[in-house]
């Protein structure tokens, strides 16, 4: 968020608080907290979006499917079904946008798909991450930094986006994701 | 469904790094950010560093000195 801000020198510190005094880094050295910046396509935005959102929900399965705590998993479960509904914003979007008709096997077998080719799968992405899975706060801290990941992609096409239905669009889901946010956050506070 | 796309390279270093980050640069050019909840902050937090949560950083930017180097934790 901040290195698509104008913030040059950022660093993010490998293992947080806890790691304040190991000298040893947990995690590669080029995964960071930062989505790639600004120079995308309304068309590639949205297709960027639409992956973020698979990936955001197959996160909160899985989530929803680790966690012991009724309550997380009552709203792991109910933010893995909002991520559809972002899906199908964006499609829609993305229709509008192009002129082209097509359907949404098609735009996710033939948009979506080869653009996440030679990525990580959210398996391997959370093994990378290694969050503690015993440890809701954990869990709750990983979703809430991914969550920021996708309202810097839409606040940042949202400024971009000249054209006025679609920046509402971007502008929507924005503001859902924050809400996401805020409701992670409240959860993290009940621990 | 992969993630690589959704992360840009940025710079990680360890604990032990980030006190030689605020040696070499001074301590005054340099910020710890904590994006952790107020609730985890107030259980621990290094020594003079900034809260501002995550939930709450898009709209807090200003607060921030582009020209800064800033440790996120």
């Amino acid at each position: 968020m901040l290195s698509g801000r104008g913030f040059k020198n950022i660093y993010n510190m490998s293992g947080g608080i806890r790691d304040w005094n190991k000298e040893i880094a947990v995690g590669p050295q080029d995964l960071g907290l930062h989505l790639f910046s600004g120079s995308e396509s309304a068309e590639e935005t949205i297709i960027i979006g639409f992956g973020l959102e698979e990936g955001l929900r197959e996160f909160y399965l899985d989530m929803a499917a680790q966690v012991d705590s009724p309550e997380a998993k009552n709203l792991f479960a109910k933010l893995a079904d909002i991520e559809i509904h972002h899906q199908e914003h964006l499609l829609k979007l993305y229709r509008e946008s192009t002129g082209k008709n097509v359907s949404l096997e098609d735009f996710r077998s033939e948009k979506v798909q080869p653009s996440m080719e030679g990525g990580l799968t959210t398996q391997q992405y959370l093994q990378l991450y290694n969050p503690d899975l015993g440890s809701e706060l954990d869990i709750l801290s990983l979703a809430l930094s991914i969550e920021a990941q996708a309202l810097d992609l839409y606040l940042r096409a949202a400024d971009r986006d000249t054209d006025q239905s679609s920046r509402a669009v971007l502008q929507q889901i924005a503001n859902e994701e924050r809400a996401h946010m805020a409701r992670l956050a409240e959860l993290i506070d009940t621990l | 469904m992969k993630w690589k796309q959704f992360f840009t390279p940025v710079s990680n270093i360890t604990g032990e790094e980030a006190k030689q980050l605020v040696a070499d640069k001074g301590a005054d050019n340099v910020v710890y950010l904590d994006v952790r909840q107020p609730k985890e902050y107030e259980n621990a937090h290094l020594p003079g560093s900034r809260l501002i949560p995550m939930g709450e950083l898009d709209r807090r930017l200003d607060e921030l000195d582009p020209d800064s180097h800033i440790i996120v934790y």
